[in-house]
């Protein structure tokens, strides 16, 4: 007994401590939810009483899964959003792989000209937030059935676009194309760059053409990386709020992410959290694809020091048209969409394009019912609302962007250490359990734990902490990962060097740990406050109207129609995450590229 | 200063693989003591209970008077208060830290104050000759200049004990050889106990004054270097220390003699042995002698291969079924399929029973 009780006492190491906080912290805020989630689709809610005769509130019921897998209703309900879900993932995957593959090839294997310019704008749409082109879309092709007004595109041209142009499947599957196709560039280019000469070299040897040595060694090497690009693409599409919600709300085309939205503010609950459920478990599925198929082979692409680069493939004289192809779409594709968005902010008059109906009105004009829209909101900069959304966003990046910096050197650090024990297992999967959660799910999830008091925390419903958390707990996968990889790379040693020295542990974590790594916390901040700052559908079932965030009130002026408003608040989001990224690479060296894939 | 004792160490992972297994030994003050043995043996292990890194599932560590490490007392002193020093085998070298401020680092976390710290780097470079490299950072230096600085970051605190785990492998041989020479000397001037750890059998001899010989995570031998060279306590021990590797014959004893595949020796009567026994002789290569005529107790063998180093001669030779190694520094060039007669000339007779061990355990 003593012996234990010694044994116990002299193991307790700063590692022990943190993975012991750690996994009761996770288990309550990721596990706990997930139950909690569970059991919501089988309890009566205050509004679903009057459809199900009979019952009182808190009943249990099985009502909901009725109603979304096996009624009448169930198309509406389940089925039709499921099926749009699925084939916008599918075509949005299949989409970003051709464009972000052949865009990888083009800048590692050949010598195409302007190839860093080409690689840092390539990284650009994926930085602004995904629904920013959603918008432009609208600004661009909106017809006037809907909404009022016409586009850019139909003033222009006098050629009124198509309903299924405009919204629903069509532009939600290609404006998300747009935004995830860098995912394809980096992972498949990563591949590229890491395929020994040699091989390639040897199959010309033996007399392989370029297009076989292409079709038979080249691709199947980076094929791994190819079903990783599409899995990852694919799982974000299962997931993605905003656009589907900005093109897609219109004509009532739903998919899974917004008719639980729907579902939930509409005071059906019960058929929401299923549609959440439903989310999760194609995430689940999607991992576990991955784990089949892509599994051992991973690490099939060598990673080798020797062999020089194989020579690139010549594009002869289709070097500069190709060259000036591709920065032409890249720019079109960052350049066009806020480039619309910017003149429709200057447009007093929606729709109408020309010079008498430019103004400054709705960025800095005093608040009017007869001006522009009438909508008696003062200008974006001037505007009180619109200002403290923007500032609550920059509070709340800031501040999740140090937690969740902190938890994830803390947590990887905490997995490391104890590499081999399950404590360490637990740790590295329950902090990996958010990234299959659809983030509209995981504030559901949120919103449905801490609606009531939920020990230790009082009511935190509407408060800005719940947003921390949501943040924190969403963007925990990531952090870590980074942090684990971040510690993996510290040998053990350089801390035990320290410890000979009886420096304490929380001088060995500032003075050594941090310190190596500096840069690659960095970047582990950043992407967190990018994150957040563009943050919609984690956030949009969390915020309450007395204090929103810049995205979320986007959404709000986007019902209402208001679009000059909301074109100019992405705007602004853009050029604050962009200029956050430059300046973080200018001054630190961080590479937001190194924070993403997955 | 004090004797570090480690009393029935074990060291057991996750249940069941026991990395060191009941390990009694005392390291004498002042030794340089190696603890040898292939890799996985457990001497890394041991080094870093010693320092406090790692802990043992039972027994008791006393360094000096102190005791160390005890579960029944409910004891294991921190690291920095053991009074030791250790020296990593990458060198842990801080690499966002100047090479002074790697050595500084200890005396700050100690809050010793600023003109006794800068004494006292001063003194340190000047002793390893890295006074002119102080303002860089680890990644501009050489191999040995790490090597060096691994050092002076622990020679810096003044510790009793001097924990040395594989220090040269990352090194090129000649680099090897003059840090040998060095880490000698540095024995000497600074009067520390040195633990060191090593699998390189001649790092062991040339530099310890006391080799602890582990495989398996238990202690086969402790002794002087020369002492275990000459009198092994098991085959293991014979097999492990001395290059090239010791050749074991099997034999029978038969009339006060041991006779192997035609190679007699002469038993002195000392010898506890019975008639009929079956004992392994081991011989090595210099305790053999290859002869171009025969004698009745030597034993016929062709050279099946000729190494030559320039002082000495090595020669793979096949008796009956069996191939020795025979070292001659005076016998003419001799040539593959040439016939020679292997004479037995033991410095010191190494016999060992059924089980391995040595039957006899010293003359001396």
């Amino acid at each position: 007994m003593r012996t234990i009780y010694n044994r116990f006492r002299i193991g307790l190491t700063p590692q022990r401590v943190l993975s012991v906080v750690f996994l009761i912290a996770l288990g309550y805020l990721v596990i706990f939810p997930l139950f909690l989630m569970a059991k919501e689709t089988f309890i009566v809610h205050p509004l679903e009483r009057f459809q199900i005769p009979g019952s009182t509130i808190g009943d249990l019921t099985l009502s909901h899964w009725i109603r979304s897998f096996v009624s009448e209703n169930s198309f509406t309900f389940f089925y039709r959003p499921l099926l749009n879900t699925l084939q916008i993932a599918f075509g949005l995957s299949i989409l970003a792989l051709l464009i972000g593959g052949t865009l990888a090839w083009l800048v590692v294997r050949t010598d195409i000209p302007m190839k860093n310019v080409i690689t840092n704008a390539a990284i650009i749409p994926y930085i602004m937030p995904s629904w920013t082109l959603a918008l432009a879309w609208i600004a661009l092709f909106k017809n006037e059935r809907i909404g009022g007004d016409q586009g850019i595109f139909t003033a222009l041209t006098g050629i009124s676009t198509p309903d299924w142009f405009a919204y629903g499947l069509f532009p939600i599957t290609i404006t998300l194309a747009l935004h995830y196709f860098p995912f394809g560039f980096m992972l498949i280019g990563g591949a590229l760059r890491n395929i020994d000469a040699q091989l390639e070299e040897s199959a010309e040897l033996l007399g392989a053409s370029r297009v076989a040595t292409l079709r038979r060694i080249v691709i199947p090497l980076v094929l791994p990386a190819i079903f990783s690009t599409f899995l990852l693409t694919f799982s974000r599409g299962l997931g993605t709020f905003g656009t589907p919600a900005f093109l897609g709300g219109p004509v009532r085309e739903f998919v899974l992410s917004t008719s639980l939205y729907a579902n939930l503010i509409g005071g059906r609950p019960g058929i929401g959290y299923l549609a959440a459920l439903a989310m999760i478990v194609l995430g689940v599925l999607v991992l576990y694809m991955d784990h089949k198929i892509i599994g051992t082979r991973r690490s099939y692409v060598t990673i080798s020091g020797k062999g020089a680069r194989a020579g690139l493939v010549a594009l002869g004289r289709w070097r500069w048209p190709i060259a000036s192809i591709l920065m032409g779409s890249i720019l079109a594709v960052i350049v066009v969409p806020l480039g619309a968005l910017a003149i429709d902010t200057f447009m007093l008059r929606p729709g109408l394009y020309s010079w008498e109906n430019f103004t400054w009105h709705y960025w800095v004009g005093e608040a009017s019912l007869s001006v522009g829209l009438g909508t008696g909101e003062p200008g974006i900069l001037r505007n009180p609302e619109l200002m403290s959304a923007l500032g609550n966003t920059m509070k709340l990046a800031v501040v999740v962007a140090l937690i969740t910096g902190i938890l994830g050197v803390l947590v990887g650090y905490a997995i490391v250490r104890m590499r081999g024990s399950w404590v360490s297992q637990a740790l590295d999967q329950l902090s990996f359990l958010p990234y299959l959660m659809p983030s509209i799910a995981l504030g559901a999830i949120f919103l449905a734990m801490f609606a009531v008091p939920r020990w230790p925390f009082p009511s935190l419903h509407g408060t800005f902490t719940l947003l921390v958390i949501a943040c924190v707990v969403s963007y925990l996968p990531y952090a870590v990962k980074a942090g684990v990889s971040a510690i993996r790379q510290i040998g053990p040693e350089l801390e035990e060097a320290a410890i000979m020295t009886g420096a304490s542990w929380w001088t060995r974590m500032y003075r050594v740990i941090i310190p190596i790594q500096k840069s690659t916390y960095f970047s582990g901040l950043l992407l967190p406050f990018i994150s957040v700052t563009r943050e919609l559908s984690l956030l949009i079932l969390l915020v309450t109207p007395t204090a929103q965030l810049a995205t979320t009130i986007t959404l709000r002026y986007t019902d209402r129609g208001w679009y000059p408003y909301t074109n100019g608040m992405v705007l602004l989001l853009v050029v604050i995450v962009v200029t956050c990224t430059i300046m973080s690479r200018r001054l630190m060296g961080t590479n937001i590229a190194k924070g993403l894939g997955g | 200063m004090p004797d570090i004792v480690l009393d029935s160490i074990s060291r057991t992972y996750g249940g069941s693989v026991k990395a060191v297994h009941d390990l009694t030994l005392t390291v004498p003050d002042g030794s340089f003591t190696t603890l040898l043995g292939p890799s996985g043996c457990g001497k890394t292990t041991t080094l870093r209970m010693i320092a406090g890194l790692d802990m043992p599932t039972s027994g008791t560590i006393y360094i000096g008077d102190q005791l160390a490490f005890s579960l029944e007392r409910g004891r294991s002193l921190p690291p920095a208060k053991r009074n030791l020093g250790l020296v990593f085998q990458s060198y842990a070298l801080w690499p966002h830290l100047t090479v002074a401020k790697n050595i500084t680092f200890g005396l700050e976390v100690q809050r010793v104050d600023k003109i006794e710290t800068a004494r006292r780097l001063e003194e340190v470079a000047t002793a390893l000759q890295i006074d002119n490299l102080l303002s860089r950072y680890t990644s501009e230096l050489s191999g040995g200049q790490q090597q060096r600085v691994a050092i002076a970051r622990v020679l810096v605190m003044r510790p009793a004990t001097l924990l040395l785990d594989e220090p040269l492998s990352n090194l090129d041989a000649t680099l090897r050889m003059d840090m040998r020479v060095e880490l000698k000397r540095l024995h000497k001037e600074t009067g520390a106990t040195i633990i060191y750890v090593t699998h390189d059998q001649l790092e062991a001899l040339t530099m310890s004054t006391h080799i602890a010989l582990m495989q398996s995570g238990e202690l086969q031998q402790f002794a002087p270097p020369l002492e275990i060279y000459a009198r092994p306590a098991n085959k293991l021990a014979a097999e492990f220390l001395g290059n090239p590797r010791i050749n074991l014959l099997d034999g029978v004893i038969a009339s006060g003699c041991v006779v192997c595949e035609g190679l007699q020796l002469t038993l002195s009567p000392e010898i506890a042995v019975t008639e009929g026994e079956k004992i392994t002789v081991g011989l090595r290569a210099e305790e053999l002698r290859l002869h171009p005529t025969s004698s009745p107790s030597w034993a016929e063998a062709h050279v099946t291969t000729a190494l030559p180093t320039g002082s000495d001669w090595y020669y793979h030779i096949k008796m009956n079924s069996k191939t020795l190694i025979v070292r001659q520094n005076d016998t003419p060039n001799l040539q593959p399929g040439d016939v020679v007669y292997v004479e037995a000339i033991p410095n010191t007779l190494k016999l060992f029973d059924s089980n391995g061990c040595a039957l006899i355990v010293s003359s001396a």
